[in-house]
């Protein structure tokens, strides 16, 4: 039995947003710290996989976030500035 | 604006708290971040209705339910590999139910409306209000100062507002797991009931030990909704490091997996999402739950029973939003002095003596080698037994064999397991 892989962008797809793109919510405080940061783990714990390593740096981008507070807490340098998106935007879980 | 009590997130600990203090004729507000309750919300799928008969009995007559659970099983599942338990009752049982958390929260916010509660959504919280004495008096949302007698903290597990008033540290990775999970709608309740050999309107909880996190702690579930089911992977954040697969695919690769996928196949995705949850129980709880016009409750206070398999988070965050009402109600005054009540009230529910008593859970769930070691030694004592060559083997041979196999001592094991049947 194979079935279709689905990459996370196409499975973001299912779900209900609403964009802040004026405001992002979160931000990384130093680039050049997670630049130094060996194990970027944000890149690889964030369900939404907001955070890409892109050379040395990271980048962040905030559209697809589901709003757990992952990052912010396995961030081994305290570089996330994190607050929840304003007036209702952001995720919208309508299932689970 | 004065409010006597106004709550933080309309979830099911600030629904329940809004819902009993609106009925005692409290003037009340819910401040909700969301669309709508539930809109931010995401568990696994299943409350027990065992306290909920108790605190939020009203939930028989009409609050939502997909389906009725009767059938738990468990199963060990390795790459190639699979041992399944499966306990099921013939008679209808109503003892849990899966049913979407945004479809019961918004069945709570109902309640607490008509009982006279004010719910604001779209309205982010961004800071505890405290006056020069330390006191709570109120919750400030942008610009926005809402001042109160009391205030209710039921933001959840990310539990901002309590950090940003210096009453909780930051959360620590050993403190919480991250959870992903996807909704996978058959055609019809039919079509999931076919392959999942269930009755009509039955429900299974299922939890998965071993692959889904790369034998690390934690674990996969399934739980089936009316016609789609929950699929997700809940991971112990503190051994991160381990993981082979990115957090967001852990989900898509349990669904892939050759014992999943003919069970999903056709199903298609409705959503996906992720969300934190406590795994230390007691030992993340605030140092107090309650402050001098504040009382915490549901998972900000860390209000969720994990035992490996069994995982309650909405019994818990029903009842203390019941007994912090209660609380407020019997309080003369919104001092900490007064409010310890609801300390005394935790204390004599089962709350407070549940997490308690399972206190080291946490710690033993967190040994790696404990599902890692069951799930491949059971699968491979399983296959060997069941496998006909040359050699008929007793089941102690069966054992012997997949301990050598997999050199997994049969005396640690042992030793794991008593410390299982002890504390799980």
């Amino acid at each position: 039995m194979s079935l279709k892989y689905f990459t996370i962008e196409e499975r973001l797809n299912a779900n209900a947003w609403d964009v802040d793109v004026h405001r992002p919510h979160i931000k990384i405080v130093d680039p050049e710290q997670c630049r130094k940061c060996e194990k970027k783990p944000c890149t690889f714990m964030c369900p939404a996989k907001c955070y890409v390593q892109q050379g040395d740096y990271v980048v962040l981008s905030t559209e697809a976030c589901v709003e757990c507070g992952t990052c912010r807490v396995v961030c081994p340098h305290g570089n996330i500035d994190w607050n929840y998106p304003r007036s209702g935007m952001g995720i919208w879980y309508r299932f689970t | 604006m004065k409010f006597d009590v106004v709550i933080v997130g309309a979830g099911p600990a600030g629904l329940a708290a809004a819902y009993k203090l609106a009925s005692a004729g409290f003037k009340v507000v819910v401040l909700e971040r969301g669309r709508e309750p539930g809109a931010k919300e995401l568990y696994g799928g299943r409350i027990y209705a065992y306290w909920l008969d108790k605190y939020l009995p009203e939930f028989r007559k009409d609050a939502p339910v997909d389906r009725w659970v009767r059938r738990e099983r468990v199963s060990f599942l390795t790459e190639d590999k699979a041992l399944t338990i499966e306990t099921a009752v013939v008679e209808k049982e109503k003892t849990s139910f899966v049913v979407p958390l945004v479809s019961f929260v918004s069945w709570m916010a109902k309640l607490a409306q008509n009982a006279g509660a004010k719910i604001v959504t779209e309205t982010p919280v961004d800071i505890l209000v405290k006056d020069e004495k330390g006191r709570i008096t109120g919750v400030q949302s942008g610009p926005d100062v809402l001042q109160a007698d009391y205030v209710v903290d039921a933001e959840g597990v990310n539990r901002l507002l309590l950090e940003r008033a210096g009453i909780v540290k930051k959360l620590e990775p050993e403190l919480v797991a991250v959870g992903v999970k996807e909704v996978l709608k058959f055609e019809n309740k039919k079509t999931l009931e076919e392959r999942l050999g269930l009755g009509e309107d039955e429900g299974l909880a299922w939890a998965i030990a071993g692959y889904p996190t790369e034998y690390l702690p934690g674990g996969g579930f399934i739980y089936t909704y009316k016609d789609a089911l929950a699929l997700g992977v809940v991971v112990y954040m503190r051994n991160w490091e381990k993981l082979k697969t990115p957090v967001y695919d852990l989900a898509e690769k349990l669904r892939l997996h050759p014992y999943m996928a003919p069970l999903v196949k056709g199903a298609s995705l409705q959503e996906y999402g992720g969300h934190m949850t406590p795994v230390a129980g007691i030992n993340m709880a605030p140092p107090r739950f309650y402050y001098d016009g504040l009382l915490i409750a549901g998972d900000a206070a860390g209000f969720l029973l994990h035992t490996g398999v069994l995982i309650r988070g909405v019994d818990f965050a029903v009842a203390s939003g019941v007994l912090a009402a209660e609380a407020i109600k019997e309080a003369r005054s919104p001092s900490a002095e007064d409010l310890a009540v609801y300390e005394k009230k935790l204390r004599s529910s089962f709350i407070l003596p549940q997490l308690e008593k399972f206190r080291k859970a946490d710690r033993l769930l967190s040994d790696e080698s404990l599902f890692r070691d069951l799930a491949l030694l059971s699968t491979e004592a399983a296959y060997s037994y069941f496998n006909i060559d040359e050699n008929h083997r007793t089941l102690f041979e069966a054992v012997r064999e997949a301990s050598k196999k997999t050199s997994i001592s049969l005396v640690k094991l042992m030793i794991n397991m008593i410390k299982m049947v002890r504390n799980l």
